[in-house]
């Protein structure tokens, strides 16, 4: 890692950073925005029938809602945006040479970025509604999303790669993250979901994270601590074998936009 | 490797393996005929060709269009890898196959230099320290503040020169890019190249027969049938003239 590696990648991080919201007129406001008109949306038709079902007061619901939205939203756009990163900057691979994934973990930092915006809203929508988080959830909250960005970082050196050869792969992974939206019990309790169906959401690791996360900010309870360190352990492996499948794959790339 | 040689390329050899119908990158065609396999036609870009490259030698390669030249460059710069073969490269290698690689045109021209400059190399600390001079060379002070989009493409490209000579390297592969801009603005290329010259390793690439002629100490010229020849830029080029 040189200077002009690290140098590089926060240019690359501020441009995408700006190219997303010039010229708009809220510009960076819509970060917050986006997030917070669904979780408006979805907390208005819900909070009823979805937060009885669950045994949530309207204040838990909010939290319950908020954090798997944000969750959800991370790795939406850190997937998406990590597969892609190669190919987005298709114009920069064909013409010169230099460290190939840094192209990949600027795409992920944006996604990273916006995480840590939209975590803020968690803290505003606390505070308004006086929920206490203990330091020590939020603390472990964050430990899981460390480990979802190093397993997203690892996916994506295998996505970004396939994603050049493969086109379709875009469509695909769409279809899949919204299939993913409703098997992660986003905006509604896992109670809801008939007994036999249960299975996908306890098979699901982004439901698990997200209800680790609902389980730290609502009750203050540290659940699923084994499972989340599993998958740390999990996330290291995959960034490693990850990295070594990206630098072999890389080198025929350029051909093949 | 000796010291005196820049770069060295050993029985070189590039094949494109190209889809017939264009590209057949999605399922659908899998799904629709899955015992149907794409066609391929193989392109061979370059068949064993080996040469060296001095120190501050000015290489020029010349040839029709689909010989291999701009393969050749890409292969150099480490953009493409060679099928088999050897490429050895001794000195910080520079790539100017474009100029301007990545200038985004909404974003303002002092942040283009800053993105172009780092995708070039240049640390942000060595771009502060040549911001200045980078857009009193561009003759555009007074936009530095204004979007690229804004630019007219000859701006564009001052800039993008400008920024490009500010690069530290050893060898700079070019390619086509020797004069940029208007009359007056070409004649500081020229002078920036004569300063270069001799004092750097120059590998170009050019159809402008008269600057190879007037720079190069020799010329590789790559023939449309896969062979080559190496000599004196004068009887190459030529030779190379004669054929059209």
């Amino acid at each position: 890692m040189t200077q002009n590696d690290i140098d590089l990648y926060k240019q690359l991080v501020k441009t995408i950073f700006k190219m997303r919201y010039k010229g708009s007129i809220l510009g960076f406001l819509w970060v917050l925005l986006k997030p917070f008109f669904m979780f408006l949306i979805l907390f208005v038709i819900f909070s009823a029938t979805a937060g009885a079902a669950g045994g949530l007061t309207s204040k838990q619901y909010a939290v319950y809602l908020l954090s798997g939205l944000i969750i959800y939203t991370f790795f939406n756009e850190g997937f998406t945006w990590g597969m892609n990163s190669i190919m987005d900057r298709a114009d920069l691979i064909v013409k010169i040479n230099f460290k190939r994934s840094i192209v990949v973990i600027s795409a992920l930092t944006m996604a990273l970025i916006n995480f840590i915006i939209n975590f803020c809203i968690i803290g505003g929508i606390g505070i308004a509604l006086d929920i206490k988080y203990l330091p020590n959830c939020l603390a472990y909250v964050l430990l899981i999303c460390f480990v979802m960005f190093l397993g997203m970082y690892g996916i994506s050196f295998f996505t970004s790669i396939w994603r050049v050869y493969v086109r379709d792969l875009t469509h695909i992974s769409e279809l899949v993250l919204q299939l993913l939206f409703y098997a992660s019990a986003v905006f509604f309790p896992v109670e809801m979901v008939p007994e036999k169906y249960r299975f996908i959401i306890s098979y699901n690791p982004l439901a698990v994270f997200i209800q680790a996360v609902r389980n730290a900010l609502i009750y203050g309870e540290i659940t699923h601590l084994k499972f989340v360190l599993a998958s740390l352990a999990f996330s290291v492996i995959l960034v490693f074998i990850g990295k070594s499948y990206f630098d072999k794959h890389i080198l025929k790339i350029a051909e093949h936009f | 490797m000796e010291d005196n040689i820049a770069v060295s390329l050993k029985n070189i050899n590039k094949k494109f393996v190209i889809p017939v119908n264009g590209k057949k990158d999605t399922l659908q065609e899998r799904f629709v005929n899955p015992f149907h396999r794409t066609k391929y036609i193989e392109f061979q870009a370059l068949k064993d060709l080996s040469f060296d490259v001095k120190k501050n030698e000015f290489f020029s390669v010349i040839g029709p269009n689909g010989a291999g030249k701009s393969t050749l460059l890409k292969i150099v710069s480490g953009i493409y890898i060679p099928d088999s073969g050897q490429v050895v490269v001794n000195g910080k290698l520079v790539p100017f196959l474009e100029l301007g690689v990545g200038f985004n045109p909404e974003l303002t021209a002092k942040e283009n230099v800053y993105l172009n400059g780092t995708i070039l190399g240049l640390t942000k600390k060595e771009i502060d320290e040549y911001i200045d001079e980078i857009f009193e060379f561009a003759e555009l002070k007074e936009f530095a503040n204004l979007s690229v989009k804004n630019f007219s493409s000859g701006m564009a490209v001052r800039l993008a020169f400008s920024i490009a000579i500010k690069v530290k390297s050893d060898i700079l592969v070019l390619d086509e890019v020797l004069a940029v801009g208007d009359g007056e603005f070409q004649k500081k290329c020229f002078n920036y190249f004569d300063s270069i010259v001799g004092r750097k390793t120059i590998l170009f690439v050019s159809h402008g027969l008269e600057a190879v002629k007037k720079y190069s100490d020799r010329v590789l010229w790559l023939k449309e049938d896969k062979t080559y020849e190496i000599g004196d830029p004068v009887e190459m080029v030529d030779k190379y003239s004669k054929t059209f």
